[in-house]
This record gives structure tokens, sequence and C-alpha cells, in this order.
């Protein structure tokens, strides 16, 4: 697995929502390299979730270019749907992301629209509902699931997809401690299969336990990016953006005289794992 | 009730049975209901009542809230069906259909043997025609009946709009409910006037929403590669129960008899 490859970069982009004056991102600028666990950053109406529908194609930039592996997207129906196959999205509101009647239709949506035969499809829905722990859940009707098995299905949509990228618009709003634990967890099924993800997040000490790459963004664009030691050493800046720091870095801050740097080091990956 | 119909239908004890042949048995007994005499009618009820309440394990209460609404139809048509009044000159034309009346000035007014009679039948016949539609509704679950709709050839437009609807519907009342708390925990229904106000703005910001969602869910639509086709595959696996066959097919052959005996009988 090489981490140079850069999956997804943004050149220059701006755009601007119908009806605005102000553009949601711009003169945004950035790499998503593949294998690395992304986490994007930054206020509510910094342009996270603009961002994530730009890498999916569902908006098209007014200025600057996106580039997949390498290549301009496309604007084609067929080329986005092709797109669409390999950047998978999960909205925040999974509400906005469930269409069928129950767990398993849903799951088989994408794969129909892939043009797979029936029997095929069943066959990958019942893999994906093993993968998330979803059998038992198979034939319930999704208006009377959790938030948090909502969120699972959601993931579960896109991932029996099998796309490279998986963008993932704040997973972890709306869930508790033990939900949360979950999903990393299932992140890392995600991840083995081969899947690079892509998360916008408020919840910084998730971010300091899972991210090794940080993204943040302030007004529609990207103003640090770096590892996760990187980005949250510079707390001034993360202050001034309005952001702090996670709660293990100021932990480790108030300790740093009574240990050394490998033992601190020591301490901050036992506290990620 | 609509969220307890639904959720009904998905937890029921006959879930496992396939939901043609729970379609097939009610639409045989509502064409039976239709020709049968108001004694067979009343029998069908009851044992459609079986089906739901025992082997569907649907609370009797519930089941009896729902039938309370056609009855109040019933109940609300009776003075139409079995009163009747005539000019006293009149009265000898419907001295035979006189079970009770009164004389107030010129006119006679009287309970009429035969809207009695049409009162009972239907009586029966709502109740059991719609103990057959209660039957679908609290035992098979609305995906499966648009799933069937589409396998006996209804337009894809026709069942994609059915499902969407369906979704919707959830969305909408849960919308509603929010607003509608959001507002009385702010005590937005103090007053009779600020109850209306406040009911004003739940219509109008549902709209609002149900646009919002709209476009959300449209979105959500396209980033999973919708082409025009909204087309799922069901995984579920329907186990037929003999011991229901048998007394389907058994009661309802018994019914046909006891219908085509009455019949012969009458003529």
């Amino acid at each position: 697995m090489s981490p140079e490859l850069d999956l997804l970069t943004f050149n220059h982009v701006e755009y601007t929502y119908p009806c605005s004056q102000r553009p949601a991102v711009q003169n945004l600028t950035l790499s998503i390299p593949q294998y690395r666990r992304c986490a994007v950053i930054g206020r509510n109406g910094c342009g996270k979730t603009t961002l994530f529908r730009l890498a999916n194609g569902l908006y098209r930039p007014q200025r600057g270019v996106i580039q997949w592996q390498g290549k301009p997207l496309r604007y084609q129906r067929q080329a986005l749907n092709q797109l669409r196959y390999q950047v998978g999205l999960v909205f925040q509101n999974p509400e906005q992301q469930l269409v069928a009647t129950t767990v398993a239709e849903d799951i088989s949506y994408g794969l129909c629209n892939l043009g797979l035969s029936d029997s095929e499809v069943a066959q990958q829905v019942q893999k994906a509902l093993l993968d998330f722990d979803l059998i038992n859940l198979a034939d319930a009707p999704i208006n009377y699931l959790s938030l948090g098995q909502k969120k699972r299905v959601s993931i579960a949509d896109v991932m029996v997809l099998q796309p490279q990228l998986l963008l993932l618009d704040e997973p972890t709003a709306y869930l508790d401690p033990q939900q949360v634990r979950n999903f990393r967890l299932m992140l890392e099924t995600i991840e083995k299969a081969g899947t690079t993800v892509v998360l916008a997040t408020h919840n910084l000490d998730f971010v300091e336990a899972w991210a090794d790459w940080v993204i943040v963004m302030d007004e529609g664009q990207v103003v640090l990016t770096g590892t996760p030691e990187t980005v949250f050493s510079q707390e001034q800046k993360m202050a001034d953006l309005g952001l702090g720091v996670p709660l293990v870095v100021e932990f480790l801050k108030a300790i740093q005289d009574e240990f050394n740097a490998t033992q601190l080091q020591q301490i901050r990956q036992g506290l990620r794992d | 009730m609509h969220h307890q119909i639904d959720s009904l239908a998905y937890t029921n004890r006959l879930r496992n049975v396939p939901p043609e042949h729970k379609l097939l048995f009610a639409m045989i007994l509502f064409s039976l209901s239709w020709v049968a005499e108001p004694i067979l009618q009343l029998l069908i009820s009851c044992w459609i009542g079986v089906w739901i309440i025992y082997y569907a394990g649907i609370p009797a209460s519930i089941y009896l809230r729902l039938q309370a609404i056609p009855f109040a139809f019933w109940l609300t048509s009776i003075p139409a069906l079995v009163l009747g009044g005539v000019q006293l000159s009149n009265l000898g034309l419907i001295q035979a259909d006189i079970r009770w009346g009164i004389t107030i000035g010129n006119v006679f007014l009287y309970v009429s043997n035969q809207g009695l009679e049409q009162v009972i039948t239907l009586l029966t016949r709502s109740m059991a025609l719609t103990a057959c539609m209660y039957f679908i509704l609290l035992t098979v679950p609305f995906v499966e009946i648009v799933r069937i709709l589409h396998n006996l050839g209804c337009p894809s437009l026709i069942t994609e709009l059915l499902t969407l609807m369906y979704r919707f519907i959830f969305l909408l009342t849960e919308t509603a409910s929010e607003l509608l708390t959001a507002q009385q925990t702010r005590v937005g229904y103090r007053t009779w006037k600020i109850g209306l106000r406040s009911a004003a703005i739940v219509v109008r910001q549902l709209l609002h929403r149900t646009i919002e969602n709209y476009r959300q869910i449209s979105l959500g639509l396209t980033s999973r590669g919708f082409r025009g086709e909204f087309r799922v595959v069901s995984i579920r696996g329907y186990q037929p129960d003999i011991r229901y066959e048998v007394e389907a097919i058994g009661g309802c052959l018994l019914l046909f008899i006891l219908i085509g005996w009455h019949y012969v009988a009458r003529t």
C-alpha cells in the first residue's frame, strides 16, 4: 500500500451555491492521499459538506479543477455515475440517503443501479449485512431504526459498491460513546477492504485517535494540513480558528514536564489505541 | 395510528407467510362477503377476527378500535336508512313497511322494516369487508403489497411513486411531530388563538422542509447512481405454513358451499 498516490486533488476550486453571494469554497487546493486516514475539520459552514459533494460530482465547480486519480472529473452522466461508484459519499443525515423501505432493500438499491442481476445483488447484500452486523435488521423497516442503525445502514449502502474512496460527512454526529466505538471498529473493516476513508467531523478527540492526516478548513479554504501531531501542536492557530485541540493534547501538555519526548509519544499512542 | 398499523404489519406472527397467499386469501373472502347472506358475513368477520387476533397476534384493542371506524360511519347512517315520513293521506301505501310510528301533525314518522333490514345488511357487510381490508393492512407490509403489484404488471412509475410516497409519509409525520413538540415546549398552544397561529407555522414550515427534504433526497439518490429506475431487491424468504393453508382453503370452500346452499334454498 503506497501512501504516495493522490486519489483526489482539488486545484483552486471555487463553488458558490445558487442564490448565494458568498462562495462556499474558494481557491480550495488539497490532495487526498490513498490509504491515509484523512479527517477534515473546521467550524460549521466552513465548506466541508460542499467539499464532499464536489468530490462526489454532485456539484460542479465554477472555477478550478478536481482530479480523480490524476484525471479531471468529467461531468457527463455516464462518467459521473462511474465516479460515484469509486467515490462513495455518506451524508450527515442518513434520512436523506435511505430511500427504500427495508434495510436489505436499501442496500440493494445501489447494486441494482449497477445493472447487476437479482441473484448477484442478493449475494452482495447478504455479504454487506454480515460485514456491517446488520443481518438481524435485514428485514427491518428503515422508519423504525435508531439513528445509529440508520448511519450504519447508510455506510453499508455505499460500501457494498466497494468504492476506492469513502467520504463520511459528520459520521459521529448524534452517536453515543458506545456507537462511536462501534463506528471506529467499522472503519477498520472498511480500511481492510482497501478503501481510503475521509471524514468530516467536529469530534477532535476522535480525529486525534483515528486520523493520520488532518485537513483544517476555514471560510471555504484549507488553512492547515498535516499529521494530527503537527496540526494540533499549533494550539494558538487552532484556538483562533475556533476549534481548540483534543483533550489528549491538552493532557499531554499538562504532563510534558514530567516525561521525555519518547515517553510522551508512547502515552499518546496508548491513548489513541 | 398509521405508524402503529405499519409497525404491526412488520412484526405480526403471520409475517413469514407468503404475502401473495395472504392477499389471495383476503381477496377471496372479500369477494365472498359481497355475495354472502348477513349471517355468513358475520361468520366471515368472526373468522378473520380469529386470524387477526389469534394467528397474527394483533392486540384485540387495536383491531376493535380499527373496526370502530366503519362502525361509527354505520351508526351515523342509521337515521337516514331507518326513519321515514309520509303524509297521513298516504299511510296506506307503506302500511306493511311500518315497524313503529308516531303522528306529528299531518305527518306520520315511522321506523321502516325494510330500512332495518338494510341497516343489518350494511352492518354485516361493512364488518366483513373492512375485516378483509384490515387483515391485509395488519399482516402485509406496504412494501410487499407494492412488490406484488409490480409482479402483477403494475407500471413501475406507479410502484416507484408509491414506495417514495411511503417513505415521505414518515418523513413528513416525523417533521410535523418535531415541530409540534418544539412549539409545545415553548407553550405554543396556550390559548386557542396562539394555537391557531402555531398550527399555521407548522403548515408553512412543513412545506419548506418537505421541499428541502425532497432536494436532499434527490441528491442522495443521485449520489447512489440513480439512473431513472427505482429498483431494489428483497432477500426475504417466506415459509408457507401447511396448517394455515389447510384452514384457509377448507374455510373458503365451506363458505362457498354455504353461500351456494343459501342461494339454492332461496330460489
